[in-house]
């Protein structure tokens, strides 16, 4: 079987020649990206499933066994649906907001570690990285709310901004403490430190993940997370009984579609994120199971169904409480945390050595 | 020369990006119809045309968060190349204590600056 | 030309397009975007140089924060580009001055072989298992320890300035007090009284 494979990449490598190296990362970055949007498509279903379970409703039922067939359709729909460009907007820049949307929400996808060296661009700085292109993101949503010459998307866009950059503090402290644990900006070196510690020798390797010594962080990093997606309890973005779709009011078809997409997929790159971070990546949670890509993708799925949990269980925030929140709890929190965490580290209880 | 081979892939997975972000525009502007009058571009309101331009001004509240963040995002830049030499710095016997008073020095003064904000109401929302 | 070079020169073509859009765009929103793109492509240049923290920096600061404020503060103005004309004159002495002051502090980097300066050696190769980050991290907080908190005093002198600035006095604040709110109790908001049924 891997004789078979490095024939056949032997081969490939004959026939482009010099150009191979660039193929090969193509390659591999739609080895990527297709998954990718197949799991956004599916997330789109699961939430509607989700909720419908909790709401004691059955989802969509109709396409396909059990709407299986559902996100295609939807897809297909949007596809054939005009696109609509308002007269008052910004012609060039209202295309750039969704655009730039889905953009930004794949580009983080290069540094991810999906398992032990399967990683695409094993940059050294890639938490800097990550947080570099989600604050990126941010324009996304400006640039629509200013291209659409609108009230609503307006009030959306400055909402909005002033939300993910308040949380990004709150992410960027968090990932302080995690960064101080483990001593690297490389993702698959955080991983590889929550593998070590007493617990795992014991067996237990779930707890000597970060989540455990990390608790307040952890839950500071997913709940600046959902603010970050701007999903309930904190899409006041897109409140429907106060701004109507915020952002997107005036975009339809294709263009609504890539918001739609970029939502999905920055919410799933959350998710991972929060795998690796925390939950250890793939490592396995018991000592006579193997590490593998399956442990990612399970906790990643369990981080996700959280988000649509809480979609179904909390009310909306207002908008007072959700600055409140990040600002005047988290901020505090972080700094207070990274304080106990380096005197932890000093003394002689450290459990990082 | 190590280090550029890993960015490579992220240049081509950036560009790669920017084309999946633009071929579903592209795709939905030569499948979709087009069909466009007067009242299917108009701007979204309550029913009525709009009073006057949306690029209004707004509270100066949203630029002082906007303000206070860039300040914070300069303090974690500045935290995380110490955070990633921290167990270094915990290791060494003549570096631990400098190593941590220093960054208590640098949150202290900034959690000055904090409290200053917080106290003159900036963080509030009325 | 290696791919190196071809990388270097793609990323230096845009970002001379867009720096030159950003000074002749008419639209003071396009002519911000067209900024976004320029430090963008300019990260990309850090990097070639091996300089991974501050490229990465770079965006995660200037393209994160800081062109954000600027977006508000440009997409919220009323710009009159015809007020703007008349001042083009008055200004221009001393524009042109700063250009050409610049233009000069360019030539004196540039031509640095020319003046004097000595040329600085190729730095070294780094070892396997380096970290930029951590190079840096090494280098600020030994050698560099006063800067670094001097660094902070200035931050915190940014903050007292843009509370200040932007702070308004107003008599009729109408204020909500979150932390009350959700210290509420079930006992402060209904009171439960048994009443005995009564009979019309």
């Amino acid at each position: 079987m891997e004789a078979q494979f490095l024939q056949i990449v032997q081969m490939l490598q004959g026939f482009f020649g010099p150009v191979w190296p660039l193929v090969y990362t193509l390659l591999k970055i739609v080895g990527i990206i297709l998954p990718l949007l197949l799991c956004v498509a599916y997330l789109t279903l699961a939430e509607r499933k989700v909720i419908g379970a909790m709401q004691v409703r059955l989802g969509p039922n109709v396409v396909g066994p059990w709407g299986l067939l559902q996100p295609i359709a939807d897809g297909l729909k949007l596809v054939f649906k005009e696109i609509i460009v308002p007269t008052q907007a910004s012609k060039g820049i209202y295309f750039v907001g969704p655009a730039l949307a889905f953009a930004t929400a794949l580009a983080a996808w290069a540094v991810v570690p999906f398992s032990e060296g399967w990683v695409l661009a094993n940059v050294d700085a890639g938490v800097l990285y990550i947080l570099a292109i989600t604050s990126v993101g941010i324009y996304s949503i400006i640039i629509a709310g200013w291209a659409s010459n609108s009230k609503y998307p307006f009030f959306a866009a400055m909402r909005s901004a002033s939300q993910m950059v308040s949380y990004e503090i709150a992410m960027g402290f968090a990932l302080v403490c995690v960064l101080m644990v483990s001593a690297s900006l490389n993702l698959s070196d955080i991983v590889h430190v929550q593998g070590k510690g007493r617990f795992v020798d014991m067996g237990l390797g779930f707890l000597s993940w970060n989540w455990l010594p990390l608790l307040p962080m952890f839950l500071v990093f997913l709940i600046s997370g959902i603010a970050e997606t701007n999903r309930a309890p904190f899409d006041v973005v897109e409140g429907e009984s106060e701004i109507v779709a915020g952002h997107m009011v005036e975009y339809s078809g294709m263009a609504f579609a890539l918001f739609f997409l970029g939502e999905y997929s920055a919410m799933i790159l959350v998710s991972v994120m929060t795998t690796i971070f925390f939950l250890g990546g793939w490592l396995s949670p018991v000592g006579f199971l193997p590490d593998s890509f399956v442990w990612l993708a399970a906790k990643t799925s369990f981080v996700l169904f959280l988000f649509l949990w809480f979609r179904a269980t909390f009310p909306r925030y207002r908008y007072d409480q959700i600055m409140r929140l990040g600002w005047k709890i988290f901020v505090p929190l972080c700094m207070f945390w990274v304080l106990v965490v380096g005197i932890w580290m000093m003394s002689p209880l450290n459990i990082w050595k | 020369m190590i280090m550029l081979e890993n960015y490579f892939p992220v240049l081509v997975f950036v560009l790669v990006g920017i084309v999946f972000g633009c071929a579903p525009i592209v795709l939905g502007w030569l499948v979709g119809p087009r069909r466009p009058y007067a009242e299917k571009n108009s701007a979204y309101e309550c029913g009525f045309e709009a009073f006057e331009d949306a690029r209004m001004k707004f509270d100066v509240r949203y630029y002082l968060i906007a303000i206070i963040f860039i300040l914070f995002d300069l303090e974690i830049a500045f935290l995380f190349p110490w955070a990633s030499i921290f167990k270094e710095i915990v290791s060494s016997e003549s570096m631990k204590m400098f190593g941590f008073i220093e960054m208590l020095v640098f949150l202290g003064i900034l959690l000055l600056g904090f409290i200053f904000a917080w106290a003159k109401g900036a963080l509030d929302w009325e | 030309m290696d791919l190196k070079t071809a990388i270097f020169y793609f990323l230096a073509t845009i970002l001379v397009l867009a720096s030159v859009r950003v000074i002749t765009a008419r639209n003071p929103v396009h002519a911000v975007l067209f900024l976004v793109l320029a430090f963008f492509t300019a990260s990309g240049l850090w990097l070639l140089l091996q300089a991974e923290f501050l490229a990465i920096s770079l965006v995660m600061v200037y393209v994160g924060a800081v062109m954000v404020l600027f977006l508000f503060v440009v997409m919220m103005l009323d710009i009159n580009i015809a007020r703007l004309r008349q001042g083009f004159w008055t200004y221009l002495p001393l524009g042109a001055a700063i250009g050409l002051l610049m233009l000069a502090e360019m030539a004196l980097v540039l031509g640095g072989r020319y003046f004097w300066l000595e040329a600085m050696p190729e730095p070294a190769a780094p070892a396997a298992g380096y970290s930029n980050t951590k190079e840096l991290g090494r280098l600020l907080f030994t050698d560099y320890v006063y800067p670094f908190e001097l660094a902070s005093v200035i931050l915190l002198v940014a903050i007292i300035a843009a509370v200040m600035l932007t702070r308004r006095i107003r008599a009729d604040k109408i204020h909500q007090n979150p932390r009350e709110q959700i210290a509420v109790q079930r006992n402060d908001r209904i009171r439960i009284i048994s009443m005995p049924s009564e009979k019309e």
